[in-house]
């Protein structure tokens, strides 16, 4: 049987085209325990016959460095084989991303456009948000077409890195570019955003070449389509005493069916289930999507939600999402208004500012514990609890805010863990502010995150 | 004291380990914020491995591109479905296409890890999926493309390949073999499936109806088997069963040592083909199932001629029915073009449409009266249901510019060989030719009259792209694999040499050259 000799290998690679060389290298695909650095070295000194296929096997095996090294020597190559890029850069490393970013850091200076229109879907893949820029400005530079496409590649295939106001903006422009098929990957990558149906119908009143214009219509079309897309939505929240549900969850819940064009349903849980509308089931194809509109794994969250969806999949296939307070783009937004409140509350500079709170409904148990601890890591905030019933009492909370009397310290930023109006809101209004919902940057993202559910 | 030998456990390889620390499926619920975190939320194994039980393949020549395979049992999809799938590809501009498969099914490439969350929302709402569709999984189940329509019909397929792939994914189903799994019901004269793991043949026992099984056969770069007689006879109801039983052994049993020597022929060849039927039928029993009712079988059956190309308009067994057969060249194709197919089978025929292992797809239930109208539509300029005798069958893998073992462009070179042949040369029947980029044989050269490998051939002291030649594969009823006729021919000598062998072994008359 032949044996592999991992130290010599490169070097008794039969040449490209010998009949053993194929065979070869699927022998080292299919082995483990070696390292693509010897190998990197040889073909760095010329020792081993590069091409594709060689590339293929040691792809599986690159690391940060190693790939650097292989696209360094690439780069230096007197006749560069353009496809090998692609093989040998799928690897994402920092430092890698660095040497992208300084082969491409100017439309104008970056040498061979060939060359850079290699590197610059390499660096989307990367998916480094500051890239982002870079990559649009390549996309828009008066480059040869096949660069500006490979750009506009880059940005494709690091999409959901990108900032996502500024990326809807390059979208745009480039949706209006001479370049037909510059245009139409544009408005393809438009109706991909969170809110694609309200970017798409933005460029309606914008002259665009008649196949994009075509093209936008059949995005917009797609994205109109109840029956294709878009599944019904449950969604659960709190509510108020008698299963009063809050107006600003009323308004959410009418203009996500405005855009969705398919139901959504309110349950309070302080309330009747509501029935199943016929709609529900004659609009969507698709599973009900119960989302748990909850900030805290509370009781609500473990018990409550599970019967929940146990009533409804009584009437149909339910698809039930995580609690709203553990989404990834909820936390960042708690996070990114703590840090503007802070940012407001400016403090003489010879005091220490005070640490920003975040007021929650009492919470017990383990599971309580780490999601608080997260949720402070997140948002650099204390959790504090404070009772619905008893907001304003005598407990922890008290002793955290300064009676309000001339010369006291202003008290800290807080912010309170409610989406709606409740009687912590009402009780506490000129000290917690508005509750999440009637803030401008809360009400966006859950507007933006639940239109985007299909 | 005494000292105890403890044999420790045999250390898994990359794939093994991979697979042993979460099945795939358990990534379906987090599609959509993968789409939303992107790579940064996957790991290797995650990327390159686990995704493909969810039909999502990450492409190392397009990163960050994706593949969806699709299964499409029977090779049966509604226009309906069609028209979805052409949406998604659409999205993907230029990067966007679609392959039928060999295994009559459709692949979609040039995605992004975003869409990946809606788009499976969609197969869902239309009644597709993508399930274990890749790696080491029970393929798409192959069936009659003429199942139900078909005037030389012994059985329907459609009802016992759709059984058979609900018992493969439902609850029972296997989730890690040790390798993929091909599966296949014949139902016609025509049903050569003996390139199948796992393949039943319609045959009689005691003068009922029921399937032989065959089993073991593959096609990969180390070795190349017919399928075999496993000496059973099976009742057609018990089809989802056994077959579960197979598949539920081979999972417990097969080599997960040796990635290259762990397609089912190697544990038969362990085992011996008896002993691995007592095993089969024992995995069955303890599943619940009914080995009474199987009984020994010699492996004869009903299939007896290779496949029809089934192009062209063709009677159908319902009286005043036809379908259309049309050639997709090379099996690709792209938004514009399914979007057509899909309005087509709309208008002209019941809305459905069926897929054929010769890659091609044929629009079904045409009333005679609307053949005219049918047969006039732009599109079938370009699906043409007359191509010439080598392009009606000839197969092709995707080639390089989606797979990075491809030696050569395969569809692009084999699209330009065969209508350059074409110019040169008239045929008084279909050759059928194979195409594949590499040895791992995905194009199936072993089952061409005339199969090509590609390869890498040395040329006025360059090397060049070429490709090797392989004759003689029979898929009729004396099977035979191709075998290898020249090591690397130069792609650009390629028409030439061809050429000569259309003429001296197929029968071809050469064009009268212009003056």
């Amino acid at each position: 049987m032949h044996r592999l000799n991992h130290a010599d290998a490169p070097l008794r690679l039969p040449p490209c085209g010998h009949p053993d060389r194929l065979p070869e290298l699927q022998r080292w695909r299919r082995t483990s325990g070696w390292q693509a650095a010897g190998w990197v070295a040889a073909i760095e000194a010329g020792s081993v016959a590069v091409d594709v296929d060689v590339l293929t096997v040691l792809a599986e095996r690159l690391d940060g460095p190693s790939a650097l090294r292989l696209l360094r020597w690439w780069w230096q190559l007197p006749s560069p084989d353009p496809r090998w890029p692609a093989l040998i850069g799928g690897v994402r490393d920092p430092l890698l991303a660095a040497w992208l970013r300084d082969r491409l850091a100017s439309p104008d200076q970056s040498g061979a456009p060939e060359m850079s229109a290699c590197l610059l879907p390499l660096l989307g893949f990367q998916r480094q948000p500051q890239d982002g820029a870079l990559l649009a400005r390549w996309a828009l530079a008066p480059q040869p077409g096949a660069v500006r496409r490979a750009a506009l590649e880059g940005l494709a295939v690091g999409l959901s890195a990108w900032p996502q106001a500024a990326l809807a903006n390059w979208l745009r422009r480039l949706a209006t570019d001479h370049d037909s098929s510059l245009a139409a990957a544009a408005v393809d990558l438009l109706a991909r955003l969170p809110a694609a149906r309200a970017q798409l119908v933005a460029l309606a009143g914008v002259p665009l070449d008649a196949a994009v214009e075509q093209r936008r219509q059949r995005r917009l079309a797609a994205l109109s389509l109840p029956q294709a897309l878009a599944s019904s939505l449950l969604l659960v929240v709190h509510g108020r005493a008698g299963g009063v549900v809050p107006p600003e969850l009323l308004e959410l819940a009418a203009e996500l069916e405005r855009r969705r064009r398919a139901p959504v349903l309110l349950q309070a849980l302080t309330g009747e289930p509501p029935g199943r509308p016929a709609a529900v089931g004659e609009a969507s194809a698709l599973p009900l999507t119960l989302v748990p509109l909850m900030l805290l794994p509370g009781g609500h969250v473990r018990h409550d939600i599970p019967a929940i969806a146990a009533h409804w999949r009584l009437q149909g296939p339910v698809r039930r999402l995580p609690f709203l307070g553990a989404w990834p783009a909820w936390q960042r937004a708690l996070a990114a208004e703590m840090a503007e409140l802070c940012e407001r509350a400016a403090q003489p500079p010879a005091q220490p500012p005070p640490q920003p709170l975040l007021l929650h409904h009492p919470l017990e148990g383990p599971l309580a514990r780490r999601f608080l601890a997260h949720l402070e890591a997140c948002t650099g905030a204390r959790c504090v609890p404070a009772s619905y019933s008893d907001p304003s009492g005598e407990g922890l909370l008290s002793s955290l805010i300064p009676a309000p009397i001339a010369g006291a310290p202003a008290p800290p930023p807080l912010l309170p863990l409610a989406l709606a109006a409740n009687r912590l809101t009402d009780s506490l209004a000129s000290l917690v502010g508005p509750p999440l919902l009637q803030r401008a940057r809360f009400r966006q993202l859950l507007l933006a995150e639940l239109e985007a559910l299909p | 004291m005494t000292s105890v030998s403890v044999s420790s456990p045999p250390v898994l390889s990359k794939v093994e380990q991979a697979k042993a620390d979460l099945c795939g499926l358990e990534l379906a619920p987090r599609l959509e914020e993968l789409g939303r975190q992107g790579w940064e939320a996957l790991d290797e194994a995650t990327l390159t491995i686990r995704l493909k039980w969810l039909g999502i393949f990450f492409r190392p020549v397009t990163p960050g591109r994706f593949m969806v395979r699709l299964r499409l049992p029977n090779g049966v999809i509604s226009a309906e479905q069609l028209a979805v799938l052409a949406d998604v590809i659409d999205r993907c501009g230029e990067h966007g296409s679609a392959d039928l498969t060999t295994r009559q099914n459709i692949q979609l490439r040039g995605l992004l890890l975003e869409d990946m969350a809606p788009l499976m929302a969609a197969l869902e709402g239309v009644g597709l999926t993508s399930r274990q569709s890749g790696h080491d999984n029970p393929r798409n189940v192959t069936g009659n493309p003429l199942a139900g329509i078909d005037p030389e019909e012994i059985v329907d397929t459609r009802p016992l390949v759709d059984a058979i792939q609900a018992a493969l994914l439902g609850p029972a189903g296997p989730r890690n073999l040790p390798r993929k799994f091909n599966v296949a019901v014949g139902g016609a004269p025509d049903s050569f499936l003996l390139h199948n793991d796992l393949a039943f043949l319609p045959a009689h026992h005691n003068g009922a109806l029921g399937f032989t099984v065959m089993v073991g056969g593959f096609f990969s770069a180390q070795r190349n088997e017919l399928a075999i007689p496993l000496g059973l006879w099976l009742p057609a109801e018990q089809l989802p069963g056994f077959t579960l039983a197979v598949l539920r052994h081979y999972e417990r049993s097969g080599n997960r040592q040796q990635r290259n020597k762990s397609r089912l022929m190697y544990l038969i060849d362990q085992l011996g083909v008896e002993s691995y039927r007592q095993a089969v039928l024992s995995t069955w029993a303890e599943l619940g199932g009914d080995p009474a009712t199987a009984a020994a079988h010699d492996g004869s059956h009903l299939v007896t001629r290779a496949p029809r190309d089934g192009l062209g308009v063709q009677s159908q067994k319902q009286q005043g029915l036809h379908w259309a057969g049309l050639h997709v060249p090379m099996g690709r194709l792209d938004a514009e073009g399914m979007v057509e197919l899909a309005r087509l089978a709309r208008i002209y025929g019941s809305g459905e449409l069926r897929l054929t292992e010769a890659q091609n797809a044929l629009i079904v239930n045409v009333p005679a009266e609307r053949l005219e109208a049918l047969l006039a539509e732009p599109l079938l300029q370009r699906f043409r249901p007359d191509p010439s005798p080598l392009q009606a069958e000839a197969v092709s893998c995707t080639g390089n510019a989606y797979c990075s073992f491809a030696l050569i462009p395969t569809k692009g070179a084999a699209q330009a060989v065969l209508e350059e042949l074409e110019q040169r040369v008239e045929l008084p029947h279909a050759v059928r030719m194979h195409w594949t980029g590499c040895p791992n044989a995905c194009g199936q050269p072993y089952m061409g009259q005339i199969g090509l490998m590609g390869a890498k051939a040395r040329k006025d002291g360059e090397m060049v792209e070429a490709a090797k030649i392989f004759l003689g594969g029979s898929m009729d009823a004396e099977p035979k694999l191709a075998e290898l006729h020249d090591k690397g021919v130069p792609l650009s000598d390629l028409p030439d040499v061809l050429e000569q062998l259309l003429v001296e072994r197929f029968g071809a008359r050469r064009r009268p050259m212009p003056a």
